[in-house]
C-alpha cells in the first residue's frame, strides 16, 4: 500500500469525529455563538489528535498536526478578540503552508 | 478560610475540566448521589431524577455525542426531566421553572461532589436524543444536565479565554 493510499485515521477516530460534528450542530442551535470556532477548533483538535500517529514525513504537516492536537480545547473569541482572530489567522497559514507542502508546492 | 465551612466551601469549588483516571469510590458517589434528594426544588414534586453512569462504555459513548464535555469522567449524573410526570402536573413543555430545578439540583450535586474532595464539571452542551438512546432512558426522561465526575487532574486547561499557542 502506497502512502498516498494509507489510511489517515482509524475508523474509531473517524467515528468519533463524525459524532462530535453532528451532536454539535445540534447543540450549537441553542449555544452561543461564540461557542461555534471553539466547537471546529475541537472537533479539528480530535482529528489532529487522530492523525498524529499517520502523520508522515512531511515537516509542515507534522508541525500543523501536533500544534492542532496541542490546542486548548476551552478557548472562545470573545476575550481578547483581536488576539484570538491573530493567532487563528496564523494558524490558518500554517494549514496553508501544510497544504502547499503537500501538493510539492513549498 | 472562614469560619463558615458552608460559605468556604462555596467559595472553594471550582469546575474540573481534566480528570485523572482514579476510579470513583462508589461510597461518595452514592452521598454525592443523595444529596439532590435535598436540592431546592418547587413544589417538593421532584421532577428532575438523576440517573449515575459508571459503566466505562457508556461513559465514552456519552462523551462521543457531549461537544461540551471536556473531561472525561470516571462517573457522571445526569439530571433529567421527567416530561410525563410534568405534564400531569399542568406544566406546559418548556416551562421553566422545570429547569430552575434543574439548576438547583446540579449546584446541589456540585458542593456535594466538593464537599467530599471529587472535581465535577457541569455539561449541557450535548445531543439530548443521542444521550437518551446512549443512556437507555425510558419513554419521557429527557437528559437536560450531565455532571461530569472525578479527581482532578494534577495540572488543569485554561478557562475560556482567547486562543494563544
Amino acid at each position: 500500500m502506497s502512502a498516498e493510499d494509507a489510511p489517515g485515521v482509524t475508523r474509531d477516530v473517524a467515528l468519533e469525529v463524525l459524532a462530535f460534528l453532528v451532536t454539535a450542530a445540534r447543540t450549537q442551535t441553542e449555544e452561543a455563538a461564540e461557542y461555534g470556532p471553539m466547537r471546529l477548533l475541537m472537533a479539528a483538535r480530535l482529528l489532529a489528535q487522530g492523525m498524529s500517529p499517520h502523520a508522515g514525513d512531511e515537516p509542515a504537516l507534522s508541525a500543523l498536526v501536533d500544534e492542532v492536537a496541542s490546542l486548548e480545547p476551552v478557548r472562545t473569541p470573545t476575550r481578547d478578540r483581536e488576539q484570538y482572530l491573530a493567532a487563528l489567522d496564523a494558524l490558518c497559514e500554517r494549514v496553508a503552508d501544510a497544504l502547499l507542502a503537500h501538493e510539492g508546492r513549498s | 478560610m472562614s469560619d463558615n465551612p458552608v460559605y468556604d466551601a462555596i467559595r472553594s469549588r471550582r469546575v474540573t475540566r481534566r480528570m485523572s483516571d482514579t476510579p470513583v469510590d462508589p461510597a461518595q458517589l452514592d452521598l454525592v448521589l443523595a444529596s439532590a434528594r435535598w436540592a431546592p426544588n418547587a413544589g417538593n414534586r421532584r421532577l428532575q431524577p438523576v440517573v449515575p453512569v459508571t459503566d466505562p462504555v457508556t461513559l465514552r459513548l456519552l462523551k462521543r455525542v457531549s461537544p461540551g464535555m471536556v473531561p472525561s469522567p470516571q462517573a457522571a449524573l445526569v439530571i433529567c426531566l421527567d416530561t410525563v410526570r410534568a405534564e400531569e402536573f399542568g406544566f406546559q413543555p418548556g416551562h421553566r421553572g422545570l429547569y430552575v430545578d434543574i439548576g438547583t439540583t446540579a449546584a446541589t450535586l456540585l458542593l456535594a461532589a466538593h464537599s467530599v474532595g471529587l472535581g465535577a464539571c457541569p455539561v449541557t452542551s450535548f445531543s439530548r436524543a443521542a444521550a437518551a438512546r446512549v443512556l437507555g432512558l425510558g419513554a419521557g426522561l429527557s437528559p437536560e444536565m450531565v455532571v461530569c465526575l472525578g479527581h482532578p487532574a494534577d495540572v488543569q486547561p485554561s478557562t475560556l479565554s482567547a486562543l494563544s499557542p
